[in-house]
């Protein structure tokens, strides 16, 4: 063979390469209304950056005929490139060959971009589009799913890890996307569950169609797996970008500093009307968010997911931030099961890629109902409390309105290692709301009522005595409870000033040594 | 629980038609569309479960 027949069979095997399942396939995946594998690395990567590994991999099955069906690549796309100029690690599953399904040699080339990323200490991006285990392959396939859960755990808390479903995601494959940091679902085209709708009526007898029983909004509304669901491929990868630019690229780094052309003095005057005064009045807690953070750069995860709790993040003059709040539109923003897991993995996630915490507070307490004492709202509360004790990062805290007994110790006070709270003239800081303390404290008082109209009449007394003298910010402040009391308007530039401060902390008394701290998961 | 508008009552979309108290805070409940008031499906006082019709607007 001389040197031209060689560089031309190299030529070749690269042409062949990018095919994937072939023509056919790539126009069937075109029709579903989802990209194919190398044009979403192509629309998630900056131009020219991607460098692609393992492209001449094949399977070594010669079972069931296996052995006639062989193509380069084995159904995923792997390597590394950059977005927005920062370096990130990718995979990239291709339907369009055996259903993008996952054998031993497939799942190699993925455990290799996990281990690469892990030693570069870069995000690594998973855009998952497969059937699940390659049947054909036997256990090797489901060695290749465990090899892949193993570097997702050692990686979780080192790199970002955030991962795209855009096609099917069934059966043991979900784990993966599972101990990632993030989960993306595209509405229509994807889906995640343990057991389909074939084997749900098999089993249990239940009618239910792959949307309903585990879609994007299945997920992202009501189970909480999906951080974000959006409408189709373009738009996900647009997200992976803007959710990266607010992450380190590993928990050694900081997250970019954006230029956000925010002043940091500014004041919103609007800030004081947002909380009514009345605290039976709901308010949008996300109008008081979008005044405070510069301007435009909220972004929140898990919307859709137990919306009495608030989490994103956003930008204190450039800096990431994750903020945390109560939302006293939904449920008066009670903790309930839902909202403990969204906020207690939120501050976890932030305090492991060292993203500050601001955290707003206007919550009347925990849920109350047998349906949440039963579901364990004690082990799941428990985990809000676990997560912000154990952060490290600066950790700022604002009451707005209602602290109630276990929800204010929960939601980031000084208790729990608040770096500084602040607290509105509107808080209310108190054991428990008036209505309730009054019952306890002046039950003998409560009994002499004769009719109706006297036990209101002395209820409205007792309640009105409670509320002046408890219920405000001031007998916190007084204990130091609260650092300071400041105007609503006063926010921005306090916040700003706290976290400049704060910015070299180090938590100065040393942990004792253990294995690890056991959350009540 | 509050209710601002009675059978007959003309509403725009936006306006609050009842109000509806969770975890003592009373949330407004805004009229989704424009129409006349049809039904009251609830009264003062009695509990409602999430997804339940509250107001029929035509």
């Amino acid at each position: 063979m001389s040197l031209v027949d060689k560089f031309k069979e190299l030529e070749e095997f690269r042409e062949k390469s990018k095919l994937g399942g072939g023509q056919e396939a790539i126009e069937k995946q075109h029709r579903a209304g989802k990209l194919t594998a190398r044009e979403r690395i192509e629309k998630l990567l900056d131009p020219g950056s991607f460098v692609e590994i393992d492209s001449f991999v094949v399977h070594r099955c010669y079972d069931f005929g296996m052995e006639k069906r062989r193509v380069l690549g084995d159904a995923v796309v792997t390597g590394y490139g950059t977005i927005n100029g920062r370096k990130v690690f990718v995979y990239a599953q291709d339907f369009t060959y055996i259903g993008g399904s996952l054998g031993e040699m497939h799942a190699k080339k993925i455990t290799k971009v996990q281990d690469m990323a892990l030693k570069a200490g870069v995000p690594i991006i998973g855009l998952n589009d497969s059937g699940g285990a390659r049947i054909q392959e036997g256990i090797n396939s489901l060695a290749g799913y465990g090899e892949i859960f193993y570097r997702n755990v050692m990686a979780s808390g080192v790199i970002p890890q955030i991962i795209a479903i855009m096609g099917p995601c069934a059966g043991g494959a979900v784990y993966s996307p599972a101990l990632a940091d993030f989960i993306i679902m595209v509405r229509k085209t994807s889906y995640m569950f343990i057991t389909g709708p074939k084997v749900v009526k098999a089993a249990i007898g239940e009618d239910v169609t792959f949307e309903s029983l585990g879609g994007a909004d299945a997920h992202a509304k009501l189970s909480g797996v999906a951080h974000f669901a959006v409408d189709n491929d373009e738009e996900c990868i647009n997200l992976i970008k803007k959710l990266l630019s607010y992450l380190p690229s590993n928990n050694m780094d900081d997250p970019p500093i954006v230029e956000t052309g925010d002043p940091p003095d500014r004041m919103d005057e609007e800030l004081n009307e947002m909380v009514p005064a009345d605290p039976k009045k709901p308010y949008d807690v996300r109008d008081i968010i979008n005044r405070v953070f510069d301007r435009g750069t909220f972004f929140e995860v898990h919307a859709q997911f137990a919306p009495n709790a608030v989490v994103g993040f956003a930008r204190l003059n450039g800096r990431s931030v994750g903020v945390i709040a109560n939302q006293p539109m939904v449920y008066a923003g009670c903790l309930d099961i839902d909202s403990s897991d969204k906020i207690a993995r939120f501050v976890r996630t932030c305090d492991a890629f060292n993203i500050p915490l601001v955290t707003f507070v206007d919550v009347p307490g925990y849920l109350p109902g047998t349906k949440q004492e039963h579901g364990g709202v004690i082990r799941h509360g428990a985990k809000v409390i676990f997560a912000y004790s154990e952060a490290t990062v600066p950790k700022l805290t604002v009451i707005l309105r209602k602290a109630y007994g276990g929800g204010y110790i929960a939601m980031c006070s000084k208790h729990l290692g608040a770096d500084f709270v602040f607290a509105w003239p509107t808080a209310e800081i108190a054991v428990m709301g008036p209505e309730g303390a009054i019952e306890i404290i002046h039950k003998n008082e409560l009994m002499k009522a004769k009719t109706p109209e006297e036990l209101k009449e002395i209820t409205d007394r007792l309640v009105a005595e409670y509320r002046s003298k408890f219920a405000n910010p001031y007998v916190a402040a007084n204990m130091g409870y609260v650092d300071a009391v400041i105007m609503p308007k006063e926010t921005r530039p306090m916040l700003i000033k706290t976290l400049e401060a704060m910015s070299t902390k180090r938590e100065i008394q040393p942990r004792p040594p253990k294995r690890h701290a056991n959350i009540p998961v | 629980m509050t209710i601002k508008v009675k059978v007959g009552d003309e509403v725009k979309e936006g306006d609050v038609v009842l109000t509806l108290e969770t975890m003592k805070m009373e949330n407004p409940i805004k009229a989704s569309r424009s129409g006349k008031v049809r039904e009251i499906k609830v009264q003062p006082g009695r509990f409602v479960n999430v997804g339940d019709p509250l107001i029929v607007i035509e």
